[in-house]
């Protein structure tokens, strides 16, 4: 109904479509540019595996398969430190010894800590730690599910051959939820509000929460309009292997939902449009750039960290990664619950506070 | 019979200390054209808002078509139209797409098409809203508010800021309305708007009804009479009228008198006539709303009255 309208309107306004199609494509061409390089440029891992049984081999294996890396063994008796002195490595990954115990069945509560040592000012970090931290994932799971650990993992791995840019679109695709969404609902609902098309609206049997479900529903349309061009950019132009499944595309529903709500609630407290865009600016920047989108949060200091995990845009970036590119559906699950109560926080709290009818 | 539609009560609204509307009470008959009249702020909007289940009232009770305001909001506003003050519209959509947006939020509509023909939009309904005049927007308002083809239509201020031949377009529209049979209730500030318009009229100011009927009855309670105006008179001509009507105003060359009596018309032409003075013309004019308005508030005009009347 009112959608074919906002849809008219939509593409009638050059600089919404420009924000909601030509900004994520012009973000991935340009970052995939970027860290494509040359297209096959392997990050250099050095890697000294403490362990050294067919456990630990089978992990570096599958790390080995992703065809992203070239590992240089160390020797497991060397100093690493004298090691990173003398080689200066990009990133070097310690299999502690303790690798098979902690998968052990009797020993529930232990762990191996993996030592991933990057540096931080490269670009391939994101990359490694990525990666290392996907296979983590996975042989973490098969343990969890009790299945044969190492070789299912294993089988797993070596059919997903990752590209720069997948580990990059999940983070694109997560922010175009948060931007398109965001900004739409805060200039049109201030827009509405001051222009006196609410007041319209409010003349007719049509409820608050008719139509701003209604609105919400519109920006699921645009931020999926805007996910399939993403994608097929990411497959046309870089050859990407990535898919959406289920979990991905309700993360990204829900993302939308969530960031439209929060739209709502902040066009409550804007008086005219030109504030709306600032407003939405200084939501939508923070949460750009702390919520590990485009950076690994693991490569940021603790405290920036702590913050990451305050912003709802980090479930949903994580969400969509590990259903994306790690294939960790238990942990894209956790995480889409975590943006699913905050989806359904909002709206509520959005709706209330948006209210119509003037005192 | 008349049938009444809409029945209110000692409505009263408050904002914190402020009354805005202070326990006026009216009647509206289908098919009138009922006026609100008064200066920005009297309490116009705020009355009919509430009528509209936009606002809610303070004290009072309010029916619309039978139905309480309070309860039954969206059964009414299923059987009202409303072109709000300062109506706008969806920018980017054209004329038959914002009749359509709103049209499609009622279970029952008119064609986009009748709604064009009707506010005379025939020519502009593919034109984005965006680029119509002031005049064209508030028709498109008009056609908006038929759209579920109401019972009762709400122009709150319709003319407010249009040019004289816009407004005079929109009138032609209202009319049509009336003509239809519709109930409409106008609010303007525009005294000759609601003249020439309404079938009755409440004047009403500082939150209360100052005079309440039709036009022409509340211009014999009121008014002051008739005057004539004589334009541009030479000065032999004024110094003979101000002998003889001390109490009319002298403006520069013009001249006001107040028509006591039938035959203070003839006399005041004899006392021309007699003077061989030149002027312009002469006119003799009605009072109106506004002479009515100025008398009882108690403003400016109707200060100067006074004097005069010393």
């Amino acid at each position: 109904m009112a959608l074919k309208g906002e849809m008219k309107s939509f593409w009638r306004n050059k600089t919404s479509v420009f924000w909601t199609i030509a900004f994520p494509l012009l973000l991935i061409l340009l970052f995939g540019a970027i860290f494509s390089g040359g297209g096959t440029t392997n990050v250099a891992i050095a890697v000294q595996d403490l362990n050294d049984t067919p456990a630990s081999h089978a992990f570096l294996d599958a790390l080995n398969h992703t065809n992203l890396v070239t590992m240089t063994m160390v020797d497991k008796n060397a100093n690493i430190d004298q090691y990173i002195k003398d080689n200066s490595p990009t990133a070097v990954l310690i299999v502690p010894a303790n690798f098979t115990a902690a998968f052990a069945p009797h020993a529930p509560n232990a762990s191996a800590i993996l030592q991933l040592r990057t540096d931080p000012t490269s670009q391939s970090t994101g990359i490694v730690m990525g990666l290392v931290g996907g296979i983590s994932n996975q042989f973490n799971l098969q343990i969890a599910n009790g299945g044969n650990k190492i070789v299912m993992s294993n089988s797993d791995i070596t059919q997903k051959q990752f590209k720069f840019i997948d580990f990059f679109l999940p983070g694109v695709i997560a922010l175009t939820s948060m931007t398109t969404t965001i900004f739409w609902m805060v200039s049109v609902m201030t827009r509405y509000r001051t222009n006196g098309i609410f007041k319209k609206l409010t003349t007719t049997p049509i409820t608050r929460y008719e139509w701003l479900a209604s609105q919400i529903i519109w920006q699921l349309i645009v931020v999926f309009i805007s996910v399939t061009v993403i994608m097929l950019v990411g497959i046309v132009a870089f050859g990407m292997s990535l898919t959406l499944n289920w979990i991905a595309i309700l993360t990204i529903i829900l993302s939308s939902a969530l960031f439209s709500s929060m739209g709502m609630i902040l066009a409550r407290y804007i008086k005219d449009e030109e504030t709306a865009s600032s407003a939405a600016n200084a939501i939508t920047f923070p949460m750009m750039f702390l919520s590990g989108i485009f950076f690994q949060l693991s490569s940021m200091p603790d405290w920036l960290q702590s913050i990451a995990h305050v912003l709802p845009l980090t479930y949903v970036g994580d969400a969509l990664r590990d259903s994306m590119v790690y294939g960790n559906d238990a942990a894209a699950i956790n995480n889409m619950l975590v943006v699913a109560v905050l989806a359904i926080f909002f709206f509520i709290a959005g709706v209330l506070m948006s209210k119509w009818k003037t005192e | 019979m008349v049938e009444t539609v809409i029945t209110v009560s000692q409505l009263l609204k408050k904002y914190g200390d402020f009354t805005a509307v202070d326990g006026i009470s009216f009647e509206v008959y289908a098919g009138e054209v009922f006026s609100l009249l008064g200066p920005n702020g009297a309490g116009k909007t705020t009355t009919v808002e509430i009528l509209e289940c936009l606002r809610t009232k303070t004290g009072g009770d309010v029916r619309v078509l039978g139905m309480d305001i309070d309860h039954q909001m969206r059964d009414i506003k299923r059987r009202i139209g409303v072109l709000p003050q300062d109506f706008n519209c969806f920018d980017l959509l054209t004329v038959r797409e914002n009749i359509d947006y709103f049209g499609d939020m009622f279970d029952k509509r008119l064609p986009a098409e009748d709604l064009i023909k009707a506010v005379d939009l025939k020519d502009k309904e593919d034109e984005l809203f965006k680029n119509l005049s002031g005049g064209l927007k508030q028709r498109t308002g008009v056609a908006v508010a038929m759209v579920n083809d109401p019972d009762i239509i709400f122009l709150d201020e319709p003319t407010t800021g249009l040019d004289p031949r816009a407004r005079r377009d929109v009138w032609e529209v209202i009319r049509a309305l009336k003509a239809k049979g519709k109930t409409v209730i106008l609010t303007t500030h525009y005294m000759e708007e609601a003249e020439v318009l309404s079938d009755r009229v409440g004047i009403i100011d500082h939150g209360k009804f100052i005079a309440f009927g039709t036009p022409r009855d509340i211009v014999d309670k009121y008014g002051t009479g008739s005057r004539v105006i004589i334009s541009k008179c030479d000065s032999v001509c004024i110094d003979l009228l101000k002998q003889q009507w001390p109490l009319g105003e002298y403006k520069e060359n013009n001249v006001i008198i107040r028509l006591e009596n039938k035959n203070a018309l003839a006399e005041i032409i004899y006392t021309i006539d007699r003077s061989g003075g030149n002027y312009d013309q002469i006119q003799v004019t009605r009072p109106t709303l506004e002479d009515v308005f100025l008398r009882l508030t108690g403003r400016k005009i109707v200060e100067k009255g006074e004097e005069n009347a010393q």
